[in-house]
């Protein structure tokens, strides 16, 4: 017995004990190939998939490092079976590739005829292979490139993609890391340098950072590297905006050179920031603004927030496999189940880091994560108990209780910025009320939205309440104190762009705190449960207190 | 011969019999009754055949070397065989030789002095053709024999043979030397077809036909006369010449094929299988915990149905093949019965009985891992099964299932000892590929191995499977299980070591070496803030048996990690524990601190853990006077009905509402009864009433009076009657050609006309009734059963015996007439 920090289960799972001395050198053998899939705060939960086995082939790991590392750090033996196993599912990848053929063009290529007899009669690849150039090679058209690729990969055989990407039109971008324009000089964070290598390297793929840790400099780092012109996708133009000021600020470009491409300005400059909902717009069941994609010969495709990618632009992507494609995220979790199409159409996974890890690098502000329960009084509960099922969540997540909740956690933080977040509309219209607050959501225009946003920067407004639409991409560097009201049910990324919303490192290295306030005994609780899970899993701890504890002066204590 | 070897036994001392007898021990099953049944026995077929299959590649060609320098009064000697064995290009040692011969010598296949050694004569019926050569020329065919004794013409024969003919003798120079010809083969082609052969473009344009033809014509090979299509044979000294490069013995190996798979470390091997031990015990419980669940019925046909494994194969979350292996395992090891099925159980299909654990499973269960792996890797080695059958189809093309009959193989056991023997033979930590372990079994018992490839592969795919062996190579604690296993068949008297193992209560060997790769059992956990527990190796059962109830289990493995949720805290909560209780136990258990949350959910869920009560009672008595419920509970006349109070305003009893009810009026109250829906049940007097009946007064009528029939039933009765007559009529109606149709109308009725007269005067004579068919005046045909009495004047007269009336017909008017049947 070795007395390794890894514990290799037979469902594939791989815990790793961290408060082992070996555990970081450890996390670092087995990162390559094994998926974090949870990262509480003792044992962190790893997973071999197909998925990341083909991965870490595709990044020139052989199956017997693979096995080397877990028998080398496995504190107990490992299962010959599941060592075979490993092998025999790495050997899969790239008996298939993807090459380019200087007669024929895209073609796929089998180091294993039977393979290919094998995947040429599938009904699944019908219709995306074309001619038998010989017995080991059939040609592709270079517009099924991504589904022939997502195909191959539910059929088991995924194709090494050694057809290369197009340069595309090329524009120079550089990173203004001297502080050109009049700021302070800064450099790349580390992970930040890491990720971009990363990315660089698998040539397409998904970064995963926590919400304020600098995801968009990882786009403009990205983007200094491919020094073409470049189509970014985001989830709406406040989010837009944001990159746009980032990029003149944090790179060479200059406002002329950044287009945005909106439901209010069709702008197509050498970078050009659209949204999603303007891509996805339909006028007679056509998608009208489809040219956008093929208006430049864009070098990278970066797409923003890649966990709220709507199915239309999935399909697009699918014709964009020549291109190289970023996507930025912060928790890959989907509530739609779709994180494979986001795998095989955009790329894997290319760099995760575990919150805490970058918050103990001090990257993003410390965060202590608050349950407030709150008791409902009797007639509440009985509105509660009579309820339609349908209307339950509603009824115990607008509770009136909470009001002089958040009221008391608001008052309890008298220096700090306090966002108010909540999901049901009348409920944060009385929320507003109740604290003399102003109010964002869906129907505020733009300009009056940046206003406030401004004016909550500069700390002219210290409380702001906003709606779902805050959820995403918007930059308010010194909220410290999120209070979440309601929400969407039991979204678990809700939760954790929420709590993103604290999370950029404050200039005093203060505390951000996170509230989330639910009514005691109610669907509420269970929903509340569900949506810590991703964060519980990051590692943050939430504390449960009563909302007495909150609102009235602390009970004496008797020892 | 017979009396020779018998004499040469009888000469030997005590101690070179009792070798003998030690190497080849069926001799003496049963005990022989003296040296020469001993010798006769020695020669016989079937221990020859014994002794041979136990012999490697190697001595059985020695042994062929030894049979092809007879002489023609059938001995040899050493020195001849040594010639023979070395003649080829790559010649073996002398020693080698040696050493095989006084193997055979020991076992007596060869007997006699060195220079007259004799080849016993079982040895020629087991296998006929030494060294896969054919028989001399001589004893086949003269003209052959005379090509033969003239080797510079053979040369120049075989020199002369197309190419396909040269394969032809290729094949059966590499043994064995006869071939089955196809039927026409040998013909020649048919006069004038010559033309019809392609021809030879390579042996010189001229068309050679079949290339067997051509080698029988130039007498190289030898047609056999027996046989349904005809064989051929290759004399042995042409044999002899196309092996020139070989030797005449064929390719020599003195020494087992080598491994050339690079050795792996020692404790990779042993911790990768020590690892599939672990999984593979838990296998085995998490199966038979699902055999506990739901028993899987026996066939009728025997063996569990395909379906059943599937169920189980989900359930472990493994595939069917390894799944019907642990099945088997698990029945061979005892730890799975036939569970016999009364009366109305067998609604399921199949049989009546069904495939449950035992008791010894709790005694496995019981025990520590590694002695529950040796329970069932012992009874691997023992078992008569060939699991990788399952699946397969049989003889008949019907499936083989788990534990039915089809998969027994006796040799089994054999097998898998002989696969581990290669193994345990080889260095450590050598991990053959299966090619080679094949190749190895084949030098060392030819005879044996042929015919079994599938066999050993299936030993080695299980060994693996089971962790006897790992990364392809044996593992420390497989070896010295053999060991012990070897040991015991040493001692003889308990083959499988069980009964030792059980009675000194010691752990055998390799349960100490396995014991020393697995993991000790841990008694802490790790709590984490999303609730999951991690348990960091095999839990020691106590903490498993508290973690089942408090926690849900979601993964396993060297750890296991379980989840605490709302339902397994409520689940705690029923079975006893409170919610104190649970916070000590993972205060005890935990080595890091408790999460809060966790803490607050037990709270939370204790709470709310019973806010409702449910339980039964015989009767309420409810009031809005609490007073007089408290009188009502303290009234000592009342204490037979055990009131207990649920509230201010209710109490309840155990005992039925009307005993209630008696007894609360007795003691002078005034309840009233309420039904279910809470309305009084008001009880007004009921007087007793049978059921209602008709009254008679309704049906004055007079008995005397005929009854009277309705018009429209008389009519329906007429109709009934008329139709009965129809239908009798019916049955006595006219031959077809009486009743008229085409044949009597028109023209061609004159013939009939003049049969019927014929037929009448002849019925006249016979006074025969006859049906007569006739147009009346009205132009009607019709049709009469009658006896002609005369025919004159034109008219037949004859009688109606039915109505006894004399009818008189015209004849012109007779259709036709024709005798009754």
């Amino acid at each position: 017995m070795s007395g390794g920090p890894l514990i290799v289960q037979s469902d594939k799972t791989l815990l790793l004990e961290i408060d082992h001395p070996d555990a970081q050198a450890c996390r670092m053998a087995i990162a390559p190939f094994a998926e974090l899939e949870r990262s509480p705060e003792h044992v962190h939960t790893y997973r071999l998939t197909p998925l990341g086995l083909w991965n870490a082939r595709a990044a020139g790991h052989d199956a017997e490092g693979v096995v080397d590392s877990l028998i080398k750090y496995s504190r107990y033996p490992v299962p010959h079976g599941l060592l075979v196993d490993v092998a025999e599912t790495m050997d899969r990848y790239g008996r298939l590739q993807l090459a380019n053929d200087p007669v024929h063009g895209l073609v796929l290529r089998a180091l294993d005829r039977v393979v290919l007899i094998e995947v040429a009669k599938s009904k699944k690849l019908a219709g995306m292979l074309g001619a038998k150039l010989d017995d080991d090679t059939i040609a592709v058209h270079p517009s099924e490139r991504g589904r022939l690729k997502q195909a191959l990969l539910k059929l088991g055989w995924p194709a090494e993609d050694l057809a290369g990407y197009v340069d595309g039109e090329a524009h120079p971008i550089e990173l203004a890391e001297s502080g050109s324009d009049g700021g302070r000089p800064w450099t790349l964070r580390s992970y930040q340098r890491e990720a971009v290598e990363a990315f660089w390297a698998g040539g397409s793929g998904v970064v995963v950072l926590p919400c304020g840790a600098g995801k968009t400099l990882v786009g403009a780092a990205a983007m200094a590297e491919a020094k073409a012109t470049t189509l970014i996708l985001v989830t709406n133009t406040v989010a837009g905006r944001q990159w746009k000021r980032e990029l003149i600020a944090r790179t060479s470009l200059t406002e002329e050179e950044i287009g945005e491409y909106s439901g209010e300005r069709k702008e197509i400059r050498p970078v050009t920031i659209a949204t999603y909902q303007v891509l996805t717009s339909r006028r007679g069941g056509a998608f009208t603004h489809l040219d956008l994609f093929g208006a430049r010969d864009w070098g990278l495709v970066v797409y923003d927030e890649v966990h709220l990618l709507p199915a239309p632009i999935f399909r697009f992507t699918a014709d964009l496999q020549a291109r190289r494609r970023l996507g930025l995220t912060a928790t890959l979790v989907r509530e739609d189940g779709r994180e494979g199409d986001v795998f095989s159409l955009i790329g894997p996974k290319r760099y995760d880091a575990p919150w805490k890890d970058i918050e103990q690098q001090g990257w993003i502000a410390p965060a202590e994560c608050t349950e407030v329960r709150v008791t409902l009084t009797d007639a509440e509960r009985l509105a509660y108990a009579t309820a339609e099922a349908e209307e339950r969540y509603r009824m115990a997540a607008t509770a009136r209780t909470k009001l002089p909740v958040v009221r008391a956690l608001v008052e309890r933080h008298p220096q700090e910025q306090v966002l108010v977040i909540g999901g049901f509309l009348d409920q944060l219209h009385q929320l507003g009320e109740y604290l003399d607050a102003p109010i964002v959501q869906g129907s505020t225009t733009n300009k009056e939205r940046e206003r406030l946003f401004d004016a909550f920067r500069s700390g002219e407004i210290r409380t702001l309440v906003i709606s779902k639409v805050g959820n995403f991409s918007i930059d308010l560097p010194e909220a410290a104190v999120a209070i979440q009201v309601s929400g969407t049910f039991g979204s678990r990324q809700e939760e954790a762009q929420r709590l993103g919303r604290v999370l950029r490192p404050k200039a005093d290295g203060r505390q951000a705190h996170f509230y989330t306030v639910v009514s005691r005994d109610t669907i509420d609780t269970e929903y509340a449960a569900h949506r810590q899970r991703f964060l519980a899993e990051q590692g943050y701890a939430y504390t449960i207190v009563d909302a007495d504890d909150v609102l009235g002066p602390k009970l004496p204590t008797v020892d | 011969m017979t009396t020779s070897l018998a004499d040469h036994l009888r000469a030997l001392p005590d101690e070179s019999l009792a070798a003998l007898l030690q190497l080849r021990p069926d001799l003496v099953v049963p005990v022989p009754a003296d040296v020469s049944a001993l010798a006769l026995r020695a020669q016989s077929r079937v221990s020859v055949a014994r002794a041979l299959d136990g012999l490697d590649q190697f001595t059985l060609q020695i042994l062929d070397a030894a049979r092809l320098t007879r002489g023609p009064d059938g001995a040899t000697s050493t020195d001849q065989i040594l010639a023979t064995a070395t003649a080829g290009p790559h010649p073996p040692a002398p020693t080698a030789v040696r050493a095989a011969v006084d193997r055979l010598r020991a076992r007596f296949l060869l007997y006699g002095p060195e220079h007259d050694l004799t080849v016993v004569g079982g040895v020629d019926e087991v296998s006929p053709y030494p060294a896969g050569l054919g028989r001399p020329a001589a004893e086949l065919d003269t003209r052959a024999a005379a090509l033969c004794a003239d080797p510079a013409k053979l040369r120049r024969a075989l020199l002369a043979a197309p190419p396909s003919a040269r394969a032809v003798l290729d094949r059966l120079a590499a043994g064995p030397p006869v071939g089955t010809v196809a039927p026409g083969a040998l013909e020649a082609p048919a006069t004038g077809g010559e033309d019809v052969l392609p021809p030879d473009l390579v042996n010189g344009g001229a068309p050679t036909g079949s290339p067997i033809r051509w080698l029988v014509e130039h007498h190289l090979l030898v047609r056999m006369s027996g046989g349904p299509h005809g064989t051929v044979e290759l004399p042995r000294e042409v044999g002899l010449v196309l092996r020139r490069d070989t030797g005449p013995l064929g390719p020599l190996r003195t020494s087992p094929p080598e491994v050339s798979a690079p050795p792996r470390e020692t404790k990779a091997v042993d911790s990768a299988g020590a690892g599939q031990t672990m999984e593979v015990v838990r296998h085995t419980e998490a199966l038979l915990e699902a055999l506990v669940v739901e028993p899987a019925p026996v066939l009728r046909s025997g063996g569990v149905g395909v379906r059943d494994l599937r169920r189980l194969a989900r359930v472990l979350g493994l595939d069917e093949p390894t799944t019907a292996l642990i099945f088997e395992v698990a029945y061979a090891a005892g730890l799975t019965g036939e569970l016999e099925l009364t009366g109305a159980a067998t609604t399921r299909y199949g049989g009546d009985q069904q495939i449950a654990p035992t008791g010894g499973y709790e005694v496995w269960r019981a025990a520590s891992l590694a002695q529950r792996w040796e329970q069932l890797a012992r009874a691997w080695l023992a078992m008569t099964r060939q699991v990788g059958l399952v699946g397969q189809r049989d003889d008949r093309d019907r499936p083989i299932s788990v534990l039915s009959p089809e998969a027994e193989r006796a040799g089994a056991p054999a097998a898998r000892r002989a696969v581990l023997a290669v193994l345990a033979d080889l260095p450590a930590a050598t991990a053959p590929t299966p090619d080679e372990v094949l190749a190895l079994l084949e030098w060392r018992a030819p005879r044996r191995a042929r015919g079994r490839e599938t066999a050993h592969r299936d030993v080695l795919a299980e060994a693996a499977r089971l962790g006897v062996t790992g990364l392809g190579a044996l593992t420390s604690y497989g070896r010295l299980l053999l060991a012990e296993l070897a040991d015991a068949d040493e001692r003889g008297d308990d083959p499988l070591g069980l009964r030792s193992d059980a009675e000194s209560g010691d752990p055998s060997t390799a349960v100490r070496a396995l014991d020393g790769l697995l993991p000790a059992p841990v008694d802490h956990v790790l709590v984490q803030a999303d609730l999951s527990v991690v348990v960091p190796g095999p839990p020691d059962p106590a903490l498993a048996a508290e973690l089942d109830v408090v926690a849900e289990h979601e993964s396993a493995g060297g750890a296991s990690v379980h989840r605490v949720t709302t339902a397994s805290i409520r689940r705690a909560l029923d079975a006893g524990y409170t919610a104190d209780d649970l916070h000590a136990l993972f205060r005890r258990r935990s080595r890091t601190p408790v999460p809060q949350g966790l803490t607050y959910l037990v709270d939370d869920v204790a709470r709310k853990h019973g806010g409702l009560r449910v339980g039964s009672a015989g009767g309420y008595v409810r009031s809005d006077d609490e007073a007089l419920l408290t009188e009502v509970q303290a009234d000592r006349r009342l204490e037979s009905l055990a009131f207990r109070r649920l509230a201010p305003t209710v109490l309840v009893t155990p005992y039925q509402v009307n005993r209630m009810l008696l007894a609360l009026r007795d003691a002078g109250y005034a309840p009233v009864p309420e039904d279910a829906t809470g309305a009084t049940v008001l009880s007004r007097p009921k007087n007793r009433r049978a059921p209602a009946r008709t009254p008679l007064t309704g049906r004055a009528v007079d008995p005397l009076a005929t009854p009277r029939l309705p018009m429209p039933r008389l009519l329906g009765v007429v109709e009934q009657i008329r139709r009965g007559e129809a239908a009798a009529r019916a049955a006595r109606r006219a031959p077809a050609v009486v009743r008229g149709g085409p044949a009597v109308t028109g023209p061609t009725a004159v013939p009939g006309h003049g049969d019927a007269l014929a037929v009448l005067q002849q019925a006249v004579r016979d006074k025969a009734r006859v049906w007569v068919g006739y147009v009346d005046a009205h132009g009607a045909t019709a049709s009469r059963l009658v006896r002609p009495v005369s025919i004159g004047a034109g008219y037949l007269r004859a009688e109606d015996d039915r109505t006894e009336m004399l009818h008189t017909f015209a004849l012109h008017r007779i259709t036709a007439a024709v005798l009754e049947e």
